[in-house]
């Protein structure tokens, strides 16, 4: 046997690779991407409009104002979670092909989480637009106490960051999971 | 782990080993790029239900070489095919690639071997279907670190030596089944790997089209030097092989270069 001429490496971890998986995964499978957009958009509607309407001061209405906001929430995370799923069990053999190929667990899980991020971000914005407009547009049309216009920018933030949050809790699993899909699911399955 | 069934397939290897003098007629010294040494791999181990998908083997495979590995179905083939590719972890034994036993590596170096080291051509091409022909070529070389444009250009360059020079743009639904296996077989030699494994490559393909692809990955074989290990059922593939593997029930049955074989179209005999 002759003398070995190369050596193992490591590699690198390319940002710019990650990127343009999520964005032509994206771009393919635009109806996945709607759906999880959506249920985003409509969860983060939800949330600012209750923000953006005045809630009532008893007992029974916080009750039920903090009963809608959770199930709201709740719904948004498994319509995440549920979304990506789908979008990696399509996925199976091509991710075990781009494995195959050389693409490293983390590059994997960076670009499934990097697009649900992606797409949680723009139903995020939708929703919460949406959700501010109809609560003070409802709230103006029934002459009833309005919330502090000052106090909105921050809440609108607020949503936001708690839809991408969601978002992020919602894609962590599938992405876990297709990032530790093993190589060998690419000679699995058909087309 | 059945002990006595590997001690007898390794007797089984020794008599079918070719020496290292049948290549006598290539100038350069003989260098083995691929060994496996008694290689056992169990499914269920240990319960009732427990397969045994290869029971031992080993086998020396030298660069440059075309080899194929022949067998029915649950031979056995993929299986070995897998633990020598670094897909599949074997249950007993090694395999060494260029000295390395690659159950050393960890799973970043084993990413490494991949990307560098080997080239996969499947039988359902496994073509990236969210990208165009090129960007699947260039992927495994932007994997590798190669510069972007480099790699640009260098995809373009093995795309067109594979007959798609004008298909560079095109994504997998807007190419045929032939087209398709040139992309993965330019995807395949993108990093100038040291080994080329192949699974069932003609066996979704026609028989004109199978022909040509038979005909292209043993001509890159020639120019590149490059080793190819073939699992196959295709007669015309054994045609352009140096060595065929027969294996069977897990165990490598017999070793034959091609001139020691007769290939009809229906059977292979002695």
């Amino acid at each position: 046997m002759s003398e070995r001429h190369w050596e193992i490496k490591k590699l690198e971890l390319s940002y710019d690779v990650v990127w343009s998986l999520a964005l032509s995964s994206m771009k393919v499978r635009k109806g996945g991407a709607i759906l999880t957009a959506l249920t985003v958009a409509t969860a983060a509607a939800f949330l600012m409009f209750l923000l953006s309407t005045p809630r009532g001061d008893s007992n029974a209405e916080v009750q039920s104002w903090w009963l809608m906001l959770s199930l709201s929430l709740l719904v948004a995370a498994v319509g995440v979670l549920n979304a990506m799923l789908m979008a990696v069990a399509q996925r199976y053999r091509e991710i075990g092909t781009i494995k195959c190929l050389g693409g490293l667990d983390r590059l994997i899980l960076m670009s499934v989480m990097a697009e649900a991020m992606v797409v949680g971000a723009a139903g995020a914005v939708t929703g919460s637009v949406v959700g501010l407009i109809v609560g003070v547009g409802v709230n103006w049309a029934s002459g009833g106490e309005a919330v502090p216009a000052g106090a909105l920018p921050l809440r609108l933030v607020m949503v936001l960051g708690i839809a991408l949050a969601l978002t992020g809790l919602g894609a962590a699993f599938p992405a876990f999971l297709a990032s530790k899909m093993p190589p060998i699911e690419a000679m699995r399955g058909e087309k | 782990m059945n002990a006595s069934a590997s001690n007898q397939s390794k007797i089984d290897n020794r008599q079918s080993k070719i020496p290292l003098d049948w290549l006598s007629n290539i100038d350069e010294a003989i260098d083995v790029t691929v060994m496996a040494e008694d290689v056992c791999k169990f499914y269920h181990e240990g319960q009732p239900n427990e397969v045994r998908a290869l029971g031992g083997v080993s086998l020396e495979i030298y660069t440059g070489e075309y080899i194929a590995i022949v067998g029915p179905s649950g031979s056995g083939k993929s299986t070995l095919f897998n633990c020598i590719g670094g897909l599949t972890r074997p249950t007993g034994g090694s395999v060494f690639i260029d000295e390395i036993d690659i159950a050393q590596l960890d799973a970043n170096e084993l990413a490494w071997l991949r990307c560098r080291k080997i080239g996969y051509i499947f039988q359902a091409y496994n073509i990236v279907k969210v990208m165009t022909a090129l960007e699947n070529v260039t992927l495994p070389m932007l994997f590798a670190g190669v510069p972007g444009d480099e790699a640009q250009d260098r995809g373009v360059e093995i795309l067109k030596r594979v007959g798609l020079g004008d298909r560079l743009l095109h994504t997998p639904k807007e190419l045929s089944g032939g087209q398709q296996q040139r992309v993965a077989i330019a995807r395949a030699f993108a990093n100038n790997p040291a080994i080329i494994l192949a699974d069932e490559p003609t066996a979704n393909l026609d028989l004109k089209t199978g022909a040509e692809i038979i005909d292209l990955m043993r001509a890159m074989n020639d120019e590149q030097g490059v080793t190819v290990i073939c699992a196959t059922h295709d007669y015309k593939m054994l045609d352009v092989t140096d060595r065929i593997v027969w294996m069977e029930d897990g165990l490598i049955r017999k070793i034959a270069k091609r001139g020691e074989i007769e290939i009809k179209v229906d059977q292979i005999s002695d």
